[in-house]
């Protein structure tokens, strides 16, 4: 429903606003970003009045968070919990080292470019970013959902070729189920 | 009563269950977030969350049985809202009263839960499986004092219906948690394990079960489970009112009488870590046992 | 103290072992693949080193061989010995000491995994932290990450302005950049 921006009916305008509003994010610690997680959600920043909330398994989570380096073993388990989320859903690339690999960008082992695997809807740049600049993705998330813009799970559906090929490129013993939604 | 009446009341009741229901869930995040000195999110978060479950565009299961499950839930707790007086006397809510009325719905309280484990059971996630385990064990804790009350009370006044124990109140002019204080006390420490809040959340932890029987459900399945949860908790709070303190005769009355109540378990929580299952089982064994055997005694020979 | 315990070993051992005192509480012994268990046993069971510190692999691409290194401490003499072991480069092969100390079977399975080194009769899984790794041992020396992750994984255009590290700091102090690191400079 989230096609261009002239045809959108009222209903997917009220959608897009719950969506917008409230955020479950797949609390999975993949780096060293993680930190900066608990400062963003208890008392000092409050990312919860914005309705953004930590969700307990990737069924329940709309945002996965890739919160820094991403190794190639985690690649793996964070592509498995990616496509066990329900649609739509969004990620927030975290740190440089998602943008272009930090300071692992000559590693054997991290990943330098996350969009290359994964549909990124909004990059977080900083080593690390502070809990202010965290706030300040999830509500240009926020604006994106709500201007229908958010459209990642799409591109990740209708490309799948492409990510499946880089994703076998590094993960070469491929054992994952199909994704099929 | 007509068809169409009944549907409408009934449909009315059950709006009014989860419009109370969601709007407490909302004070709860609100209050939580109080008192850990944030702003916390808007009263109306919860609305909002189940707008966007409801929402989703895919929503995965694993077989019939979780399908039916979250509607499984729901259904119960629905049917036991119809079974329960909203406000004394009233003709206008729905009321199914009968003979026994108050035995059917110790056992009606719990088929939710057990429709939910066998949904939870199909999904296959282990973390489900054991909070699956954790959750009948601790419900074995907390039913025992909550069952031991109500029959204290249903001794001492010779009634087995909700009806009846409201007539009771309104006779003598005092609420049962006044004259029948043991009572009242076994159900009310049975009420936070009820509600499964802290202390006795480590059912759906989600730190450490990946919120344990829930952890397979997402999108609508996830938004029915919130409804059920917000009406299933009107519900139990409707039913300590009508019980224990004389119900009540407007809404306005009820409002109050259930939110002073639903504090206990809120506040309760906010300041108890998490039990592990056999703690809390010793903890429903100990005092809340002991107050509802002196319940009984006191309903059989003063 | 520690000249006593050198000349203890090298009493026990003859010329199958030698070594210095490096400072205070460290000793530091060479020995050999085919000596290093008997010395291990004997520091554990007589002189009463219990305690494995360290197990670990140094590349000396420039000699042809790895360096094994074992750190092992007595908490009675708080002297900390480093029993040093080269192997050939090309057929690495040690022995396996994890009958000695049983947590020694994990550094062995990250120097096999890392380094290439086989332990004779380790019995474990082969994979341990790398997954379906393909090329050389990744912590050799002559493995150029740089290149592999040019290779494998996609760059992001926009590095080329990027400074050197290592050269600015030359510019500023005036070392001399060594020989092995050459190619890793842009």
């Amino acid at each position: 429903m989230v096609n261009d921006k002239e045809s959108r009916k009222i209903v997917d305008i009220i959608q897009d606003f719950a969506r917008k509003s409230s955020l479950f994010v797949l609390a999975y610690g993949t780096g060293c970003g993680a930190i900066e997680i608990p400062p963003t959600m208890t008392s000092r920043y409050d990312a919860e009045r914005f309705g953004i909330r930590g969700a307990a398994t990737p069924r329940q989570a709309d945002v996965l968070l890739i919160t820094g380096y991403l190794a190639t073993k985690s690649l793996k388990r964070v592509i498995r919990a990616y496509e066990q989320m329900q649609n739509p859903k969004y990620i927030i690339g975290f740190g440089s080292c998602t943008i272009n690999g930090g300071m692992y960008w000559d590693s054997y082992n991290t990943i330098n470019r996350l969009d290359m695997y994964m549909p990124v809807d909004v990059y977080i740049n900083g080593c690390m970013p502070r809990p202010e600049a965290v706030i300040a993705g999830f509500a240009k998330l926020q604006k994106l959902i709500q201007a229908g813009k958010a459209d990642g799970w799409e591109r990740y559906q209708n490309n799948l070729e492409f990510y499946r090929k880089n994703q076998k490129k590094i993960i070469h013993n491929w054992v994952m189920p199909d994704y099929n939604w | 009563m007509d068809i169409g009446r009944f549907l409408l009341t009934s449909i009315t009741t059950t709006a009014l269950a989860f419009v109370v229901g969601m709007f407490y869930a909302g004070f709860r995040r609100k209050i939580t977030a109080r008192v850990q000195n944030r702003v916390g999110p808007p009263v109306y978060q919860n609305f909002i969350d189940v707008v966007k479950l409801w929402s989703k565009k895919s929503n995965i299961t694993h077989g019939v049985m979780q399908h039916l499950a979250p509607l499984w839930q729901i259904a119960t707790s629905i049917t036991t809202l119809m079974f329960i007086p909203i406000l004394v006397d009233s003709t206008f809510f729905v009321n199914l009263t009968f003979k026994g009325d108050l035995i059917f719905l110790l056992y009606l309280m719990v088929v939710g839960s057990l429709g939910m484990a066998l949904g939870a059971g199909e999904g296959g996630n282990p973390n489900s499986a054991i909070g699956v385990t954790r959750g009948l064990t601790q419900m074995i804790g907390f039913e025992i004092p909550w069952v031991m009350a109500l029959v204290a009370l249903m001794i001492q006044h010779q009634t087995t219906t909700i009806v009846g124990l409201m007539d009771v109140q309104q006779a003598s002019g005092t609420w049962l948690m006044f004259s029948s204080p043991f009572a009242f006390l076994a159900a009310l420490l049975a009420m936070p394990g009820m509600f499964r809040y802290s202390p006795f959340d480590i059912v759906g932890a989600p730190a450490e079960l990946a919120s344990g029987p829930i952890s397979e459900f997402g999108g609508k399945y996830l938004g029915t489970l919130m409804t059920n949860g917000s009406i299933f908790a009107f519900v139990k709070l409707v039913l300590y009112v009508d019980i224990f303190m004389g119900g009540a005769t407007n809404l306005v009355l009820l409002v109050v009488k259930t939110f002073v109540l639903y504090m206990f378990p809120v506040l309760w929580g906010l300041v108890s870590p998490r039990f592990r299952t056999e703690q809390s089982v010793r903890f429903f064994w100990g005092w809340p046992l002991f107050f509802g055997l002196l319940g009984i005694l006191q309903a059989a020979f003063l | 103290m520690e000249q006593e315990l050198l000349d203890l070993l090298v009493e026990h051992f003859q010329d199958r072992i030698a070594g210095s005192v490096k400072s205070d509480k460290r000793v530091e012994i060479f020995t050999s693949t085919s000596a290093i268990e008997d010395v291990l046993m004997y520091a554990k069971n007589v002189l009463g080193y219990i305690h494995l510190v360290h197990f670990s692999c140094v590349d000396w691409i420039e000699e042809n061989e790895f360096e094994l290194m074992y750190a092992i401490f007595s908490p009675k003499s708080k002297i900390t010995i480093m029993s040093k072991v080269r192997v050939d480069r090309e057929n690495p092969v040690a022995p396996n000491i994890d009958y000695i100390w049983r947590h020694a079977n994990t550094f062995e399975r990250e120097i096999r995994e890392m380094f290439g080194i086989e332990f004779t009769g380790l019995i474990a899984e082969k994979e341990m932290i790398l997954e379906d790794w393909i090329e050389m041992p990744p912590m050799r020396r002559d493995f150029d990450t740089a290149e592999y992750a040019k290779k494998t994984f996609f760059d992001r255009p926009g590095r080329e302005d990027a400074q050197d590290v290592r050269e600015t700091i030359i510019k500023r102090t005036g070392e001399e950049l060594p020989e092995f690191s050459k190619k890793y400079s842009r």
